[in-house]
């Protein structure tokens, strides 16, 4: 019952919100919703917590990795409403463009992620997922210009091709369950399939196909190399809040799905297949972003591109594997979406003060927008993986793993990446923060240091220091669960 | 009697592959927009017609469900709102093909051996026939084909159609079609989908005053 409560919520705030003609009332019945919303997620969590899982029919199961997804979705979402209250001000009245579309189609976002999370079936999990590129279209080309208006159509284009290969992938996954004996009404219930697993060995080259169809489709919105075309336009065009989202929320919904897949398919075919691939797709994206990033010229896109680089991270820690490779990568799920969100934050606070998010353009922000820029001093740090935040843990955990197996390639690759993307971002953010310009002098002290936006941004700041830290008992117990789950 | 209308039902199946073809190759020689909208029409026209053989020999209500859904989705509703837009666009109507239509038959025909063999290696274990299963990997592969050569937004839109066209058949020769269910949400999601794409059209030709989303490059690298 509650499951279906958490389910439909954000559909019905969603509808309500567009009755709200007034900014002021859209944004606090928005806030309202996503608090129950919360709270909602929370006694979910609980309850899988105590229990271990939670069914509602035949369509909906939350189990311990659903948990541990929805717990980081609930608060990244909360987060992005109390950073939009402010940020909401900026937007021109339009048709689909007023504040209350935009949280009418953020609820409709929340409403689809949350769809792939609790659903049991394949089938479903897979129209879900069509339906949050649908329901963030109109979110990336809100600002009707024409960067978001392209933007929106290639992301739009590529993302329903991409899945459309994930809708072969996922019929021919169908196709091999029913060979192997499951009755057709369960072969897309992704429980019965772990189970059965060892009897799709059967059909092996079936599986085979629809798993290098399901990673080239979902990987599409994971954003891993070749397939990440959309993502830094996307990224960049959209309004901050909706980058935060797409960056926090909507690539680890699809990471979500490849864990499962890959669950079934390692039961089935044992380590070997699965893992290089993603392994191949996780080598590729590192590399690719890693080197894209010295070369950007806007704040977001480089966000974007640092998107794309921890994607390959935690494709990596899949590939490789084992309790640290899988530890690592579930973790950093987790801390990049609460790392990227506050970077997100801030520049989006940079470009709605300033006017821009250019870097070339950008001069002294340390100076004109000081705790912005402090914001963004511990993103940098934070992002770039190194003590005391989140992502020096989960990173290290990956590190680890490859290190123990004696996967040279993969080590490598991964220090090789991260130390060049340190550089790339201590340049880019140094040359914007600290060198002095004349062109700024006249903005004076922008309006900085206060309101909603900075605790968002706050909130991010300290739960990567906790988990740079220690890892509170509860969510290190439900991650472990979580892997159990896989097991 | 009824053997007989099971036979010929059975017939269906296997000789509609050929009206496929023709579809594929067709759509590849196009000039024009619309010419390739009632081409899809024509295409999903043959699907339904497949899903009601299905229907009639394996006795499946869910099955002439499907049938009805495809008939007024796909053959009637989305060719109508594609030709809709088309007359209000009053943009040109030319495909923008990058590649002429003489050498697209050559590569369309390409594709079609290319999908031939490619089925062969999944024979075995699909239990389906080669000619039904080779014209739905030759639909997804025209698909392909048709959304990197032509350079129209509304081309793309029915490229993609093509494509989810093929995953279709791809399910219904080999297990029948997908759970009702599932196969309602695909439908439900193409025509959302549909009715965004018609939205960002709109706001393509009023920003960039074209469709041709080979130009649109402001964003790279």
């Amino acid at each position: 019952m509650i499951l279906a409560l958490v389910f439909f919520l954000p559909l019905m705030a969603a509808g309500l919100v567009l009755t709200l003609k007034e900014r002021r009332a859209a944004t606090l019945f928005a806030l309202a919703a996503g608090l129950i919303e919360i709270a909602g997620i929370a006694f979910t969590a609980w309850r899988v917590y105590a229990s271990g899982s939670l069914e509602f029919t035949k369509y909906l199961r939350a189990d311990s990795l659903t948990a541990f997804f929805l717990i980081n979705i609930g608060a990244v979402f909360f987060l992005v409403l109390l950073y939009s209250t402010s940020y909401i001000r900026h937007i021109p009245a339009g048709r689909f463009s007023s504040p209350r579309w935009f949280y009418a189609l953020l609820f409709l976002f929340l409403f689809t992620i949350i769809g792939v999370y609790l659903t049991s079936n394949l089938g479903l999990l897979w129209i879900m997922m069509e339906a949050t590129t649908l329901a963030s279209a109109l979110l990336v080309g809100f600002y009707n210009t024409e960067g978001a208006i392209e933007a929106g159509w290639k992301y739009l284009i590529v993302c329903t091709v991409g899945l459309a290969f994930a809708l072969f992938g996922t019929i021919v996954f169908y196709i091999a369950g029913v060979r192997a004996g499951i009755s057709p009404d369960a072969a897309l219930q992704w429980r019965v399939l772990l189970h059965a697993a060892p009897a799709l060995a059967g059909s092996q080259a079936l599986i085979k196909l629809a798993f290098v169809f399901l990673v080239v489709g979902y990987g599409t919105k994971i954003g891993l190399v070749p397939m990440h075309s959309w993502l830094p336009d996307a990224h960049a065009e959209a309004p901050s809040p909706v980058s935060a989202m797409l960056s926090a929320g909507l690539l680890n919904c699809a990471v979500y799905a490849v864990i499962r897949y890959d669950a079934i398919v390692t039961h089935s075919l044992g380590a070997a297949f699965s893992h290089h691939l993603l392994l191949f797709f996780g080598a590729a994206s590192l590399v690719v972003a890693g080197l894209l990033m010295i070369v950007q010229q806007d704040l977001k896109r480089l966000l974007a591109y640092s998107s794309v680089e921890h994607m390959g991270i935690i494709a990596t820690g899949l590939g490789l594997g084992g309790f640290f490779g899988m530890y690592g990568a579930l973790l950093h799920t987790f801390n990049h979406s609460f790392a990227k969100s506050l970077l997100f934050f801030s520049a989006g606070h940079v470009r709605e003060t300033v006017g821009t998010s250019k870097i070339s353009e950008l001069r002294g922000l340390a100076r004109i927008l000081p705790w912005t820029s402090g914001a963004m001093v511990v993103g940098v740090i934070a992002i770039a993986g190194l003590p005391p935040f989140g992502l020096f843990v989960s990173e290290f955990s990956v590190l680890r793993e490859a290190f123990s197996q004696a996967h040279w390639f993969a080590a490598l690759i991964l220090l090789g990446t991260l130390s060049i993307v340190f550089s790339a971002m201590t340049y880019h953010f140094l040359k914007v923060l600290t060198s002095h310009s004349e062109a700024h002098e006249n903005l004076g002290r922008l309006r900085d240091g206060k309101g909603p936006e900075f605790v968002a941004m706050g909130i991010c700041a300290v739960v990567l220091i906790i988990f740079g830290i220690t890892i509170p008992l509860p969510f290190s117990n439900l991650l472990h669960a979580a892997m159990g789950v896989l097991q | 009697m009824g053997v007989v209308f099971e036979m010929a039902a059975l017939k269906v199946l296997s000789s509609a592959a050929v009206l496929l073809f023709g579809t594929v190759l067709l759509m590849a020689t196009a000039r024009r927009i619309s010419t390739c909208a009632w081409l899809f029409a024509f295409q999903s026209l043959v699907l339904a017609t497949e899903v009601a053989s299905v229907a009639y020999t394996q006795h499946s209500r869910e099955a002439w469900f499907v049938a009805g859904m495809v008939f007024a989705v796909k053959v009637i509703a989305i060719p109508y709102a594609l030709l809709w837009l088309m007359r209000r666009l009053h943009t040109p109507h030319d495909v923008g093909a990058s590649i002429s239509p003489g050498h697209s038959v050559f590569v369309m025909a390409g594709v079609i051996f290319v999908s031939f063999w490619a089925v062969r290696l999944y024979l075995r274990e699909l239990r389906a026939t080669e000619v039904t299963l080779a014209a739905a990997v030759a639909l997804i592969l025209s698909a392909a084909f048709l959304m990197v050569t032509r350079n129209k937004a509304l081309m793309q839109v029915i490229a993609l159609l093509v494509l989810e066209n093929g995953i279709f058949l791809a399910a219904l020769v080999t297990i029948f079609g997908m759970p009702l269910i599932i196969e309602m949400g695909i439908v439900f999601d193409l025509l959302m989908g549909l009715f965004l794409m018609g939205i960002f059209v709109f706001r393509i030709r009023d920003t960039f005053d074209h469709l041709d989303v080979s130009r649109l490059r402001r964003l790279r690298g």
